[in-house]
């Protein structure tokens, strides 16, 4: 038998590892594709539903059990986990298997993994910028006869919410964790600069605040990184400075001027004024005292309400030159197709639970996310949290003044990094909106190509 | 009979291996070769073959040129300190000095723990006003004005009063160095470990005879030790540069491959294209360049590095 000598040992050794290196980084890009959508064009599909009868209490027979991949931790997290043992334990038609699958991006790359393999759950939330994705490429259930079937009625939910998950006028997405951005500051420092205790009204009047709160070991404003959604705080920014991310077919806008204005404002505020920082984490900034204002999701306001020392004020986005301008967040929650009829039906039960009006109002007292019934809003219980916790009526109060984001960021895939890394190129960098913007319209296009193509097939 | 049964022998000892490495290796790599030509976005049941458009795509990018760039700096310098300091503390520790073993168990600890772990400690330690690191800068600029008079006629006072922590992981020009020491810092006690076995294979009697020859201490190590480990360290460096090629896990939890792009590498920059793009066919590409490009390094190291490694 032939030995091998130390040569030929490295070699191999060599050899092998590089084999696993290749093994290892193909992995992400070669999951067997053995899946085909098992429902084509989403909008002309024919759901397999039950008939539309309301379901009592035990008419189901055995307990059917349904798997709902969300993405909350922490304090959402609980609040989350006790919708779940809430409605498993009212009632004993469905079991909900919670599974934690991480941040919005990672349910969304692991529930598209789970396509490929076709073990996907029956329900998952999805976040703005990708329940799209998954409609447009047929992977999800419309939801209007099993809505009908449940008893569940569109007029009940707040309209711009429900409204952004309508596509040909189905339903295939159903707000439950929504937000919108708000200003956040905390008033000691506002006491200390002599402010008045509200929120600036526009950014003028910011630019003539923050010298004031700005000093050492303080900046007076953060922004966020790509990876934490500087593009979604943008899109309100990039409204108030009179310019867009795009049209609704798509045409992108982030280069005229309106745009170039507001990521002049933005390079100005770290740049030119030095008030604002970069911070990895904004919220951790704000809530340790480091920053004293932020623009942050009305979902991190339970958070922030329980870790500040300081008492936190919360207002509207400020306004710029064009007026007012602020978009809608977060994430809901939408069956995938090609279901047995008895999951649909189960999945649809627990949706209504837990965007019901009961459970809606736990949830954003919890939370703080708003709640998505109309009748939840104007309900007694939330009336009188809203006058116990005034921070929490500021989103709802904001809310009929939001609209829907802009398409680049939302339907585009990875349009939402895009537009971000180009703004961490104008905060981080100080490189000049009018080139960055030209670099991101270009990137912004040749991703938003077979979107726009896919969206012929499937709407016409 | 006898070379009928050894040939039967040889294929079923064989077989598992080759059909490991065939559907965990070879299967994987023809697949991404597949994808790197078709226009897919991992969730459409349509896939269109659009031939080498991808790698037009990717190859002429500018950010692919930022991720080679990174990547290579990433690669050179870690590899790098990490040889030579290991060298240097492997030696050290190769004395017969107190707390040795404490010191090479402390050492090695770094390289057994998960990446992700390592990443969110070192978040706290790099944090400009709270972190550990910012805390010592602070104290030795407390300590300027201590520095005799003449000093600050110069301004190095001020000057040495006036300094802070670097914005380690928000400043485009200190994310890679904050890396790169983490990565160091994680991997130098497994090049200790591998060093200081490489020593204990010296024969000790070379080092007597070159002892009874002249040589000093410097000359010992030039000619007896470095030749001696010279197998080590071409170990050390295959395997640093191909660990440093699949940096992912810290990058992915401290930096998000920013601020700017400044930390983006190879396999994020894939991981970006695959997973938060939703492009296989670009994705592929990068996988594809990843493969030729480490393809070339093993084959140049097996080439000429290898011919200049002594072997006992």
């Amino acid at each position: 038998m032939a030995t091998i000598n130390r040569r030929q040992f490295l070699r191999s050794v060599a050899a092998g590892a590089s084999a696993l290196t290749l093994a290892a980084c193909g992995s992400g890009t070669t999951t067997e594709p053995t899946a085909v959508p098992t429902q084509p064009a989403a909008a002309t599909t024919q759901p397999t539903v039950a008939p539309p009868t309301a379901m009592p209490q035990g008419a189901m027979g055995s307990t059917v059990e349904i798997t709902y991949w969300g993405s909350f931790s922490g304090v959402l997290g609980e609040a989350e986990q006790a919708t779940v043992e809430a409605f498993n334990s009212m009632q004993q038609d469905v079991k909900v298997n919670y599974q934690f699958q991480g941040n919005y991006e990672e349910t969304a790359q692991k529930l598209t993994a789970a396509i490929q393999a076709r073990q996907t759950p029956d329900v998952s939330l999805l976040s703005d910028v990708w329940w799209f994705s998954f409609y447009i490429n047929g992977h999800l259930q419309p939801l209007d006869d099993l809505m009908a079937a449940e008893g569940v009625k569109r007029e009940a939910y707040v309209d711009v919410l429900l409204n952004e998950g309508i596509r040909k006028n189905t339903v295939y997405w159903i707000p439950f964790a929504r937000s919108t951005p708000l200003f956040y500051y905390n008033k000691n420092a506002w006491a200390e600069a002599g402010l008045e205790d509200r929120a600036p009204k526009t950014w003028d009047e910011f630019i003539e605040w923050a010298p004031k709160l700005n000093k050492e070991g303080r900046s007076a404003f953060a922004h966020p990184s790509a990876a934490s959604y500087i593009a979604w705080l943008f899109q309100g920014v990039i409204w108030q400075f009179g310019g867009r991310y795009s049209d609704p077919d798509f045409t992108i806008r982030i280069h005229e001027e309106g745009g170039i204005r507001a990521g002049n404002f933005y390079r100005d505020t770290t740049q030119t004024y030095k008030w604002a920082t970069t911070p990895k984490d904004v919220t951790q900034d704000f809530v340790t005292g480091l920053t004293a204002s932020a623009m942050l999701s009305t979902a991190a306001l339970a958070g922030v309400e329980k870790n500040a020392q300081f008492p936190v004020g919360t207002g509207f986005l400020p306004e710029g030159p064009a007026g007012f301008g602020c978009c809608t967040g977060g994430a809901g929650m939408a069956i995938l197709a090609g279901l047995p009829a008895e999951k649909q039906r189960a999945a649809m039960k627990w949706i209504a639970f837990a965007t019901g009006e009961e459970w809606t109002i736990n949830w954003a007292q919890r939370t703080g996310y708003m709640p998505v019934r109309k009748a939840a809003v104007q309900s007694e219980s939330m009336q009188k949290y809203f006058a116990e916790r005034p921070n929490f009526r500021t989103a709802v109060e904001q809310l009929p003044k939001t609209r829907p984001q802009d398409s680049a960021r939302v339907y585009v895939r990875g349009g939402d990094q895009i537009i971000g890394k180009g703004l961490e190129r104008i905060t981080v960098a100080g490189e000049d909106p009018a080139k960055v913007w030209m670099d991101v319209k270009k990137e912004l296009e040749e991703a938003a190509a077979p979107t726009i193509e896919l969206l012929k097939t499937v709407e016409g | 009979m006898r070379e009928w049964y050894e040939r039967l022998l040889f294929i079923l000892l064989i077989t598992p291996n080759m059909l490991l490495l065939a559907a965990f290796t070879f299967w994987p790599m023809i697949y991404n070769a597949y994808l790197s030509v078709i226009s897919w976005n991992f969730l459409s049941p349509i896939r269109r073959f659009v031939g080498l458009r991808n790698y037009e795509t990717v190859l002429t990018s500018d950010i692919f040129r930022i991720v080679l760039i990174n990547t290579a700096v990433f690669t050179i310098v870690s590899v790098a300190v990490t040889m030579v300091l290991g060298l240097g503390l492997a030696l050290l520790l190769n004395q017969p000095l107190r707390l040795r073993n404490g010191a090479r168990a402390v050492l090695f600890t770094p390289t057994v723990l998960s990446g992700a772990a390592i990443a969110i400690i070192w978040i706290y330690m790099f944090d400009p006003r709270f972190g550990p690191l910012a805390q010592i800068i602070n104290w030795f600029s407390s300590l300027a004005h201590l520095l005799p008079a003449r000093f600050s006629e110069s301004g190095l006072v001020e000057w040495l009063a006036s300094v802070r922590s670097p914005q380690w992981l928000s400043d485009p020009n200190w994310a890679m160095s904050a890396l790169i020491i983490v990565y160091v810092w994680k991997n130098l006690g497994y090049a200790v470990v591998i060093y200081l076995a490489g020593l204990q294979t010296i024969d000790r009697t070379l080092y007597e005879a070159a002892r009874i020859d002249g040589a000093g201490a410097w000359a010992q190590f030039w000619h007896v030790t470095l030749p001696g480990l010279s197998p080590i360290m071409f170990f050390l460096l295959v395997t640093s540069i191909l660990a440093c090629f699949q940096a992912f896990d810290i990058i992915r939890v401290m930096t998000d491959g920013g601020p700017v792009n400044a930390t983006n590498m190879l396999v994020y920059h894939l991981y970006e294209r695959g997973f938060i793009q939703s492009q296989a066919g670009p994705a592929g590409v990068v996988a594809m360049v990843m493969f030729v490009l480490m393809l070339i390094l093993t084959i140049l190291q097996l080439r000429f590095i290898e011919r200049r490694v002594h072997y006992s």
